[in-house]
């Protein structure tokens, strides 16, 4: 006697229903790709930042506490005050060094270029971090100013010690912004010292490396890496990182040169937004 | 209907603390997959039908957050969630490792698949790199998490047939 199962219970209809779910998906994944930023499932995301963002700001408050705790916690060795007069000094001594370095290789050169200096002349605006990276796949955080702040996509975005990403999405009331570490992240960049220029890419992993250096360039470990410029997103002369390491095999084109980020997305609380700083058409490029 | 209330809350508050609590729950950039954990558990207590349908909403859920294409992570989750429930069936064992070991196996295809579909879309890193920077080590975070977990989202998720020990939950 066969058995009467419902129909959704029947593994033809369970099949059935996947089948409906996995091309649901494949049409949502090319609609994706299909239509512009203006589209309905980038008004979608849009809209569900805006819901999720309080959600986000609530969570880093009701944290705030327990990482207070923990960051006290892994400096038990050295007393908390002494970390944090350190930390402060090194990050303003990291961009006080560049800036310096920067100014002179400039005034050399008798060249009225712009550099970190006029990028401060930029109209700027300080933010809160209410929200960071929800999966391991985005280094995407959120900040607390949107378009009626006059934020948009495509400012860039600066920590106490250096370059930390730009602006990608903007709400009325929050914008996210995307880490230079993120694997869709790419920065025009220069070395500080010798000017040669490439492109800081970030990684899956959150690691910098600096690509289409030419292999003529001199380049070491514990070289100021600055943005160039180019391409009109950053302001030249914003602090990137240091190189880490430098490897130049026989048959590369260019070295391999990894850069570790001064700007460190964990501990963060306030950021500063460039918001004199031209749009741009497609942010997760680079520029 | 009296089975989809607990289902929409356990997904609805997955999104709530993945997005509130996740990201400082962080360990070196490995965030846990909350999400995922709801759907498998949802799949090895209600079914196929259930995991998919509960796969693919969390999925488009997940996709919505991050900032990447959305669809993927949809698609990943509904065919989990598919294969997971198909197992629900076959898990007799009166003990809590199996049910682990599937939420583990399943977050490992899962994590595996959409580092494959990104890296098929044009949206991933070097697949290799992102298996090990990523994949695997948000697998391992998801089974530890499931440990502790599960026992208490299963029972939610499982009203229709009361449990009273830990060992039943299988």
């Amino acid at each position: 006697m066969p058995l009467n199962l419902p129909q959704s219970e029947r593994p033809g209809g369970r099949n059935a229903l996947l089948a409906l779910l996995v091309i649901a998906s494949l049409v949502l994944t090319t609609v994706y790709f299909r239509e512009g930023d203006d589209g309905v499932l980038h008004h979608a995301r849009r809209g569900v930042q805006s819901v999720v963002s309080p959600v986000a700001a609530a969570g880093e408050w009701v944290t705030t506490p327990f990482r207070a705790i923990g960051d006290w916690a892994s400096g038990l060795t050295v007393s908390r005050s002494e970390i944090e007069r350190l930390r402060a000094q090194n990050a303003e001594l990291r961009q006080r060094v560049a800036e310096l370095e920067e100014a002179r290789l400039e005034n050399e050169r008798l060249r009225d270029l712009v550099g970190f200096i006029e990028a401060r002349e930029l109209d700027a605006l300080g933010a809160r971090v209410i929200g960071r990276p929800t999966s391991g796949w985005d280094g995407v955080i959120t900040i607390d100013r949107g378009t009626a702040d006059g934020v948009e996509a495509g400012m860039p975005v600066l920590a106490p010690a250096g370059l930390l990403g730009q602006t990608i999405e903007a709400t009325e009331h929050s914008a996210r912004v995307r880490l230079i570490t993120d694997q869709r992240s790419g920065v025009a960049s220069m070395i500080q010292s010798t000017r040669a220029e490439g492109i800081v890419r970030g990684s899956i992993e959150g690691v910098l490396n600096m690509d289409f250096v030419s292999r003529d360039a001199t380049v070491t470990a514990g070289d100021v890496v600055l943005t160039s410029g180019m391409g009109g997103v950053y302001p030249k002369g914003l602090l990137v990182g240091e190189v880490e390491d430098v490897q130049l095999q026989e048959n590369d084109l260019f070295p391999r040169i990894r850069v570790r980020a001064t700007a460190r997305v964990s501990g963060i609380e306030e950021v500063i937004v460039l918001v004199g700083a031209p749009p741009q058409t497609d942010p997760g490029d680079a520029e | 209907m009296r089975r989809a209330a607990p289902t929409i809350l356990a997904i609805l508050a997955a999104m709530l603390l993945q997005v509130a609590i996740a990201p400082h729950l962080s360990i070196g950039g490995v965030v846990p997959n909350l999400l995922l954990l709801v759907v498998v558990t949802l799949a090895l207590v209600q079914g196929p039908q259930a995991g998919s349908s509960a796969g693919f909403a969390a999925g488009l859920v997940f996709d919505l957050l991050g900032t990447g294409p959305i669809g993927p992570m949809a698609l990943v989750l509904a065919v989990v969630g598919h294969i997971a429930g198909s197992l629900s069936a076959n898990l007799f064992a009166e003990g809590w490792l199996l049910p682990l070991t599937v939420v583990f196996s399943a977050s490992l295809v899962a994590e595996v698949s959409y580092a494959v579909l990104l890296t098929i879309l044009g949206e991933g890193g070097p697949l290799w790199t992102t298996l090990w920077s990523v994949s695997v080590p948000s697998a391992l975070y998801n089974g530890v998490l499931a440990l502790l977990l599960f026992p208490w989202l299963a029972r939610f998720l499982r009203r229709d047939r009361p449990m009273h020990t830990y060992r039943r939950l299988a």
